[in-house]
């Protein structure tokens, strides 16, 4: 009995000993991004549908957006707070048609293509903010967002916008 | 007191047809569990290794998992190497591979013809695919092809069809093998590669599948990614590869789960013959059992040298078939959708056998031998 014991004492003792205390470099990790900082309350006024975006807007001009997350089936940007949106008038799947992915608006694509936008969310440098926009912002695909930025435009009539305020209208 | 371990030995010595008899049956239900349980390690395996996570694959969003349907632009990989930072660069050599990647009809000089896959590079492929390497010739010049270690499993032809100096046809055209190649397992190994250039003009295209991009350490996949939103025009979408093979092992979940099933359904088949078996061998020891009681052995020590007899027959099954499933199963190329792969018996496949085969052995000799046991000692002894 008093073997067993010394046993299980030793034991417990190795896997105590062999716990692993947190290292200096998981002390060091940056915190992630608050979503206070991007997250605005109010939503910003004179918001334009995307689609209408993508007609009068020019590049590094100042805008506020509305749309509506998806455009395909991974509409988020894995690792980092971006994602894309499309105009809120473009029609998606209906819930009760059963659709198992709506936000890829698989019965719109012609819509789709004159009716996108790329949403990244940046710091203060204007680098893209390392963090998922699932988690950073509370928001899910079809969630209807406004975002305030500086636009982005390319030759091919592409329309990204550096968000720095994204407001989530509730509901969605 | 226990029956003595030499009784149980002996007896399956006693009935030397019987015993080989039943050897054979349960060394055939665990062959059985070897092969599926093989097939599903194979598989796995083959799908585990075939990506690197620093390797991403950009390519048409319209083809959602499947990339021999994709088509891109064939100025895709210089547009990505001009706005993308993060690339792996060395000696001036940009780490991006362009491919084109088909599915067609190969014939070999033997006359066998088969579903193929053909894989279109440029010399910065080995780059970009780092488990590849030539293990004999060298890499394909104009008109050759370099062949994967289990391109003939793939087009259902013998491995000598394959080799260096023997030609293959494929999109109206003949190639000359100039090397063989392994991929450390990878899905790769069934592939046949040949230059891009040639293959786009053999085809009568000019795109390509995908580009391959090989990150520099450090460097995030997200920013392929966010480029690729960001061009919609362009309708890439960009994968880690080692997602877009995880993403397939969810796709053949399904498979493997059948596989699973079936390795249940022979189980259970094996103990329901060797439940069968038993009960033959024990129906026929009645008296001896009954004797053994009536000279003192407990029904315990009787139950356990009937188990005991059980159990050895069933871990010699066990020994047998798996000295014979890693002698001539493990390594047997196996054709399958995504190209071939080869039956793996690696420890949990010896471990889910050998358990199996166990099993077999207690749980088949068990019922018979309590129900001989139930039965009065009196009656027994008149058994005839």
């Amino acid at each position: 009995m008093k073997l067993l014991n010394w046993t299980v004492a030793v034991a417990l003792a190795t896997i105590v000993g062999c716990g692993q205390t947190p290292s200096s470099d998981t002390a060091q990790e940056p915190a992630p991004p608050a979503a206070s900082e991007y997250l605005v309350e109010t939503e910003p006024v004179d918001a334009v549908p995307v689609g209408e975006a993508r007609q009068s807007v020019s590049d590094a001009q100042a805008v506020t957006l509305v749309g509506t997350i998806g455009g395909s089936s991974e509409p988020f940007v894995d690792g980092l707070a971006a994602f894309t949106i499309v105009d809120p008038n473009v029609p998606y799947c209906a819930a009760d048609e059963g659709c198992p992915t709506p936000w890829d608006y698989c019965c719109t694509q012609d819509q789709v293509k004159d009716n996108i936008a790329t949403v990244k969310v940046v710091d203060a440098s204007g680098n893209p903010v390392a963090a998922d926009a699932r988690k950073l912002l509370q928001v899910k695909e079809l969630s209807t967002v406004v975002v305030k930025g500086t636009a982005t435009r390319d030759e091919q009539g592409n329309l990204t916008v550096a968000a720095n305020e994204v407001f989530v209208r509730p509901g969605k | 007191m226990l029956l003595p371990w030499e009784y149980g030995v002996r007896n399956l010595a006693r009935r030397p047809v019987r015993t080989a008899l039943t050897l054979v049956a349960l060394a055939t239900v665990v062959m059985l569990v070897f092969v599926v349980v093989g097939f599903i390690r194979g598989l796995e395996k083959s799908l585990a290794v075939s990506g690197d996570p620093q390797v991403v694959l950009v390519y048409s969003v319209n083809a959602e998992q499947n990339i021999e349907n994709s088509s891109i632009a064939a100025r895709t990989p210089d547009l990505l190497t001009a706005s993308l930072d993060g690339v792996q660069k060395r000696f001036g050599v940009t780490h991006v591979s362009p491919e084109m990647y088909l599915g067609t009809r190969i014939k070999t000089r033997d006359g066998d013809a088969g579903l193929g896959l053909v894989r279109g590079v440029t010399r910065t492929a080995p780059l970009v695919r780092r488990g590849v390497k030539i293990v004999a010739g060298s890499w394909p010049g104009p008109g050759q092809v370099l062949v994967g270690r289990l391109a003939y499993a793939k087009l259902g032809s013998r491995s000598e069809s394959l080799t260096i100096g023997q030609t293959v046809e494929f999109e109206g055209k003949t190639w000359t093998i100039s090397g063989l190649f392994v991929a450390g397992g990878a899905a790769y190994e069934s592939e046949i590669w040949c230059n891009l250039a040639e293959f786009q003009t053999a085809t009568k295209r000019q795109d390509i599948s995908l580009a391959a991009i090989l990150m520099a350490p450090g460097a995030s996949a997200s920013r392929v990614q966010l480029f690729c939103k960001e061009r919609t025009d362009l309708e890439l979408r960009a994968i880690v590869e080692t997602d877009y093979y995880a993403a397939l092992q969810q796709h053949y979940k399904p498979v493997r789960l059948l596989a699973w099933f079936v390795v249940v359904l022979v189980s259970s088949a094996g103990i329901f013959a060797g439940l069968n078996m038993m009960y033959g061998a024990v129906a026929g020891r009645v008296r001896e059992i009954a004797t053994l009681q009536a000279i003192g052995f407990r029904r315990r020590a009787v139950l356990l040298s009937l188990v005991q007899e059980g159990l050895l027959l069933s871990a010699a099954a066990s020994l047998l078939s798996g000295f014979i499933a890693l002698v001539l199963l493990n390594g047997m190329a196996v054709r399958f959708t995504m190209g071939a792969f080869t039956l793996r018996i690696d420890s949990v496949a010896i471990l889910v056998g050998c358990g199996v085969g166990l099993a077999l052995g207690i749980l088949g000799a068990l019922p018979p031998a309590l129900k001989a046991l139930r039965a009065s000692v009196a009656i027994s002894l008149k058994a005839v």
